[in-house]
């Protein structure tokens, strides 16, 4: 297949390696090398896609990141859809199947075009939010089509195939950008001994120095660009990553690079001898200090029908013949206002195509460039531009007129040639983005005609991207920096012998961004800012007409700058344009900040590993193992999986959870039941102030809870508001072991240090997690004792041992705790051992507790015997707002106690004293078949007009099958001083529950049962 | 001491190790069962082993009688310097600075309680804590390649492990994935971690997957 824009030879592609590729479902070839864009232009695609908004046609304008037009959709299946990937940065390889982003029913004959094409005048900036304003409740339908007819990729519908993962990166120096400069920056860096990561977004490093016509030592540049990386790479402590784009500078020096490690391999990452490979890889970096050299971008100049087919980036069109071997058309006309635009005709005659004619803005121009060019007898039109091209599909050619800059004007006869390239330069804008993600504002710079960056601390910068252009200085400028980075971070500078550069002497350059037409900006055809968003001079100028004076209201407005693009090539245009019609200096204006992250990144490099079985760690207690053997159904219990019910299958039928549920309670207080409460927090405290800690941090008291016992405590944050409760048993005079929630096992231990380190270092007393060394099983019912004492050499005679006593004595053999506390109101003994030890002990209940038919138990079923009993669970018959006295737990708070405690104080407070403030209750529903809805709202009055009075709402309800009835715990306003009346819950579906009030305790309110 | 408890000592101490005649599980046994273990093979760039023959014990106390007592019973000084790690007993027991007046100390299985006891006479009225924490975490070893270890851990974990940063006998407490694990080097031909029981499989599973791609064993042998 031919080829018909390649050249037969240079190039940096390997012409021995075709590969074949579709775009639109067409088969095209290319070379190992070629990127999509290059192999598209050597194809001859002029359309590439559709525009945003008008729906015009748009071709290849960039060689890079700033790539505005050629935005494609890769991917064969529906699981390996990449949305908005840059042809100008998508390495070519075999099978590389890409689309359009845009176009309907395809790039070439295309609806929506015909309706830019008429409405285009119709549609100003603004023109959604002023055509589709009315009414308001029809823009989410409108939406819908408005994003079908624009919009850019579409995501993929199916799980992506690949994997992810991030790497964690120290350095003393990253180096952002592997050009001149930067290459320089690493070299110098390494040389000192700094620990260096170097990276570049391209798929080869050495940016300009890749299509330079300079040479370095008098060799090709991209020579010593190989010499500098091969050193670079023999150094272990260099990094080098390729393909990876630095897009997010956050704060301290944080940098995010997002590495592609496969996307130049094929579509999904291919695996290696039947190993997956990481596709992308987001580096986090933490850096000492930033090089920022991530050169510079050319601009293009802004003039009438400038987005045609066939206009092009000067620039661009130098690196596509030189580093591709493309020449991107037949015909050129160049427009430039500066020297470094004449490359691009050089290149293009050494390729040997026809340069039309050039037309420079300045007057006289005279740099080294110049003369050559004008030595090969190319027409030369001095202080003209380009001010429109022609063509729909393709340029055809372009109107050339000398042009009045200060006044805005077009200053003689226009003269039109035929062509079918335009290469435009305005000069170069540095890449400054990541300089200003922390929030730094550049500066403009009228020498350099371009912001430059200020820098956050930590950041230097070297190169173009502070307007450092010459070859030669861009390399003494990133030695210097390279050096000064490697000395800020502790080493010694040394310094580097830089590869002698034959100067070029260059002609000053002009500032020029919209060249003026004959017709005025509203009226001529569309010049264009912004090709992404379709953004126009016009529009920039209607936008200030309008009002918006601001440059981030103008932004907004006109959408400049806006999606995947950021404003690489308009920004610096638009705000020129802007100041203009604003009739002040760009500095006045000034620029709109530039976020993260600088390219899109996919995903899956965001989420890295933590996705599906690796998403959240689980957490398992030692008996995981038997629960999963045993059919258990899990319940996320922080970040625990914790036995939710244990569902049997009888008679071939699996019950369901009610059922489950209804059978295990049973169990318990009819027999026994086993619960596995390893999760419950448990912390070890020992000092000889551990007991007054314990009084200022508990609300009870603990000066003379004796060895041997254990007690409830109840803590409140410093606002008296419940935060936690447990038990704490005295395992010596001056050695405590507390129980936490679940859940709130860490941030009760972080914040007893949090007392202890900034409000009490006096108290000798200090905290460790045993949490995960102890296993706790509970055997809980009317027969635990019978249980245990087949298993253990403790006394259990209910005087020796009585309830809320702790013992030490083997249990199944094992050396053992064991506290006779209750959560069920059951006789009941958690037996603490060794985690290690958990299941032999847990195996041994069972083989003993057959005979009893000892019956797992889950959370489901601990929940329902513990609200049956009144037993608060903190955090869900509290939310931070309840006191121990609205839960009528006035017996837990020692008031008299001669230190102040945690939450003393607030509870002094009128607020914390109202009669009505929300208070624990009991609810029986007067229809026992009803379970309430838990967070139901409770009213007083069912009859009042909505909105009604909410009263309260229920914090727990079950059913119980030992009340035979739904039940229920609720916080209610004054609900302490109205047992017995009736409340209203209403619901969703216009039903009204009746209930009364109760006590919260609806089981054995003297407690005899865990007392036996 | 089953018939009640009546301790005149200010702190309990309790042997609960359970006796080498009781089945006994390490928090890792689960992550055996459930996601296997690939055998190391000869192109394992890592090789992953379970030391759960170990005891371990929390310190929390003054540095200057903890060092008095610990050179007493073990002949080494305690780590005074932060991220300090002392190795000592052929490697198998060690020390190390886990915050201003906290030390993990490891020795091996069933000791803890010799040791604790040992302890606590030579410190005599000093108050210090001692906790035993042996059930409730594991250590973990990597060996292997250098680079391919520094790379897995760089997967996982957000702090420095380049040498420059992390020589050998230094130990510190990181983010690993989204949990936590104290991160050691005893020296320079291993790392190794210490993880929590309830954690060691969620943190198994990910080092498994993360070193994917250095071919990692499983050494079953500790």
């Amino acid at each position: 297949m031919r080829q018909p824009n390649r050249l037969n030879q240079g190039g940096r592609i390997d012409r021995s390696q075709r590969l074949t590729f579709t775009f639109n479902g067409q088969t095209y070839q290319g070379y190992a090398g070629d990127t999509l864009a290059s192999a598209l232009l050597a194809n001859g695609v002029d359309i590439v896609n559709r525009s945003f908004k008008y729906s015009r046609a748009r071709g290849i304008v960039a060689a890079g990141a700033e790539e505005p037009n050629a935005v494609v959709q890769l991917g064969e299946s529906a699981a390996e859809q990449v949305p908005n990937v840059r042809a100008t940065q998508q390495a070519l390889f075999q099978g590389l199947s890409a689309r359009s982003t845009n176009g309907w029913p395809n790039v070439q004959r295309d609806l929506m075009g015909m309706i830019g094409k008429l409405g285009g005048k119709m549609m100003p900036p603004g023109f959604y939010y002023k055509t589709f304003m009315a009414p308001a409740s029809m823009w989410m339908t409108y939406e819908r089509y408005i994003r079908k007819s624009a919009g850019l990729g579409r995501s993929p519908s199916e799980s992506d195939p690949d994997i992810y993962d991030h790497m964690h990166q120290h350095c003393d120096v990253l180096v952002i950008g592997a050009g001149p400069a930067g290459l320089a920056a690493a070299l110098t860096a390494s040389r000192s001994g700094a620990r260096v990561i170097l990276c570049d977004e391209q798929e080869e490093m050495g940016g300009s120095l890749l299509s330079s016509r300079q040479t370095l030592d008098e060799r090709p540049a991209d020579k010593w660009a190989s010499d500098v990386l091969e050193e670079l790479a023999d150094n272990p402590d260099v990094t080098l990553l390729p393909r990876t784009t630095a897009n997010g500078y956050h704060d301290h020096n944080f940098v995010t690079l997002h590495e592609r490690r496969t996307e130049h391999l094929g579509h999904t990452a291919p695996s290696v001898a039947g190993k997956r490979q990481v596709r992308s890889r987001m580096h986090r970096v933490r850096a000492g200090r930033v090089v920022l050299a991530s050169g510079a971008h050319e601009r293009p100049l802004v003039y009438a029908g400038n987005d045609i087919p066939g206009n092009m980036l000067a620039s661009a069109v130098s690196t596509y013949i030189r580093r591709y071997g493309v020449v991107p058309g037949n015909q050129l006309v160049l427009s430039t206002s500066n020297d470094d635009g004449y490359q691009a005709a050089l290149d293009w005659l050494e390729a040997g195509r026809e340069v039309v004619a050039i037309a420079d803005s300045r007057q006289a121009p005279k740099g080294e460039l110049v003369e050559a060019v004008r030595a090969q007898g190319v027409t030369i039109i001095e202080g003209a531009a380009v001010i429109e091209a022609q063509g729909a599909n393709r340029v055809k050619g372009v109107r050339i007129a000398p042009i009045d800059v200060a006044g805005f004007r077009i200053s003689g006869a226009v003269k039109e040639f035929a062509c079918d390239t335009v290469a435009s330069s305005g000069g170069f804008s540095p890449v400054i983005h990541l300089a200003s993600h922390t929030g730094s504002r550049p500066q403009w710079n009228d020498e350099l005609i371009g912001f430059i960056p200020t820098l956050p601390k930590g950041m230097l910068v070297a190169g173009g991207a502070h307007g450092v252009y010459e070859l030669a200085e861009a390399l003494q400028d990133g030695a210097n920096v390279g050096s000064q980075a490697a000395q800020e971070t502790g080493f010694e500078a040394v310094s580097v012998m830089l590869p002698s550069v034959k100067a070029r002497s260059d002609g000053k350059a002009m500032a020029l961004f919209q060249v003026p037409h004959d017709k005025p900006t509203l009226r001529a055809p569309k010049q264009f800012v912004d090709l992404q968003n379709d953004v126009t001079a016009a529009a920039i100028e209607l936008a200030t007409r309008e009002g918006f004076e601001s440059i981030e209201h103008v932004k907004r407005y006109t959408a400049m700058g806006f999606g995947t693009d950021q404003g690489k090539l308009g920004n610096i245009n638009g705000m020129a344009i802007a100041a203009r019609c604003l009739k002040r200096s760009i500095p006045e204006v000034g620029t709109t900040v530039f976020r993260p992250n600088y390219t899109p990144v996919t995903f899956g490099a965001i989420v890295g590993r933590h996705c599906r079985e690796l998403f959240d760690p689980e957490r398992y207690t030692a008996l995981h193992q038997w629960h999963v053997e045993h059919g258990a159904e899990f319940e996320d219990v922080g970040q625990w999986k914790r036995p939710w019910y244990f569902p049997r299958t009888v008679n071939g039928k699996r019950e369901t959870m009610h059922e489950a549920v209804a059978r295990e309670c049973r169990a318990v207080r009819e027999g026994i039941g086993i619960l596995d409460a390893s999760t419950l927090g448990k912390i070890d405290i020992q000092g000889p102030d551990t007991r007054e800690f314990l009084g200022r941090v508990y609300t009870n008291k603990w000066a003379k809870l004796p060895v041997g016992k254990v007690r409830y405590g109840l803590m409140c944050k410093d606002d008296g508001m419940v935060m936690d409760d447990g038990t704490t048993s005295c395992l010596a005079e001056d050695h405590f072991l507390m129980t936490t929630s679940t859940g709130g096992a860490a941030a009760v231990l972080e914040w007893l240090e949090l007392w202890h380190q900034t409000e009490w270092p006096e108290l000798d007393v200090t905290f460790s997690s045993v949490t995960d060394h102890w296993a706790t099983m509970t055997i809980t019912g009317p027969k635990a004792r019978d249980l245990l004492a087949e298993l253990s050499d403790i006394d259990l005679d209910r005087e020796a041992f009585r309830f809320m006593d702790w013992r030490e004595g083997k249990v199944a053999g094992v050396p053992a705790r064991v506290f006779r506390i209750s959560f069920t109101g059951e006789l009941a003994y958690e037996i603490n051992v060794q985690a290690r030890a958990a299941m032999h002990v847990w195996k041994a209940l069972f083989a003993h507790g057959e005979k009893y038919d000892l019956t797992p138990y889950g959370t489901e079923t601990m929940h329902v015997l513990r609200a049956e009993k009144g037993f608060i669970i903190a955090g869900q018959d509290t939310d931070g707002s309840v006191t121990p006295e609205d839960l009528g737990m006035q017996w837990a708070v020692g008031y008299d106690k001669p230190f102040s405690w945690i939450g003393k104080r607030a509870l002094t407070r009128p607020d914390t004293a109202r009669k009505d403030r929300k208070q624990m209750v009991g609810l029986k529903p007067k229809d026992s078949a009803v379970v309430l809805e838990e967070g139901a709202q409770i009213v007083f009055d069912p009859g009042h007009a909505i909105p009604m009075p909410m009263m309260g709402h229920v914090t727990s309800s079950y059913y119980s099958p030992t009340l035979d009835s739904g039940f229920a715990l609720a916080l209610v306003k004054g609900g302490h001083e109205r047992m017995g009346q009736t409340v209203y819950l209403p619901m969703a579906d216009g039903k009204v529950h009746e209930a009364e009030i109760v006590s919260p305790i609806f089981l054995d309110p003297k407690g005899e049962r865990q007392n036996v | 001491m089953s018939e009640s408890v009546n301790h005149t000592d200010r702190a309990n101490t309790y042997d609960a190790c359970p006796g080498a005649d009781i089945a006994q599980e390490s928090p890792l046994a689960w992550s055996f069962f459930n996601s296997g273990a690939p055998a190391p093979r000869p192109n394992s760039r890592v090789v992953l082993r379970e030391l759960a023959d170990r005891d371990h014990l929390i310190l929390r106390g003054g540095a200057i009688v903890l060092d008095e007592a610990v050179r007493q019973v073990f002949g080494v000084s305690l780590p005074a310097r932060p991220q300090q790690l002392v190795v000592f007993n052929g490697g198998v027991s060690s020390l190390q600075w886990l915050s201003p007046d906290e030390w993990l100390l490891i020795v091996p299985f069933g000791q803890a309680y010799r040791v604790e006891t040992e302890l606590r006479q030579v410190l005599g009225g000093a108050s210090v804590a001692i906790s035993d924490v042996s059930a409730g975490q594991t250590l973990v070893e990597l060996h292997g390649e250098d680079l391919a270890m520094r790379e897995l851990l760089m997967k996982s974990v957000a702090y420095d492990v380049h040498p420059r940063n992390f020589p050998p006998g230094k130990g510190v407490t990181v983010v690993m994935a989204k949990s936590s694990a104290i991160l050691r080097r005893p020296d320079d031909s291993r790392w190794e971690l210490v993880i929590r029981r309830s954690f060691a499989d969620y943190l198994y599973r990910w080092l498994l997957d993360a070193g994917e791609e250095f071919e990692i064993g499983v050494d079953r042998n500790s």
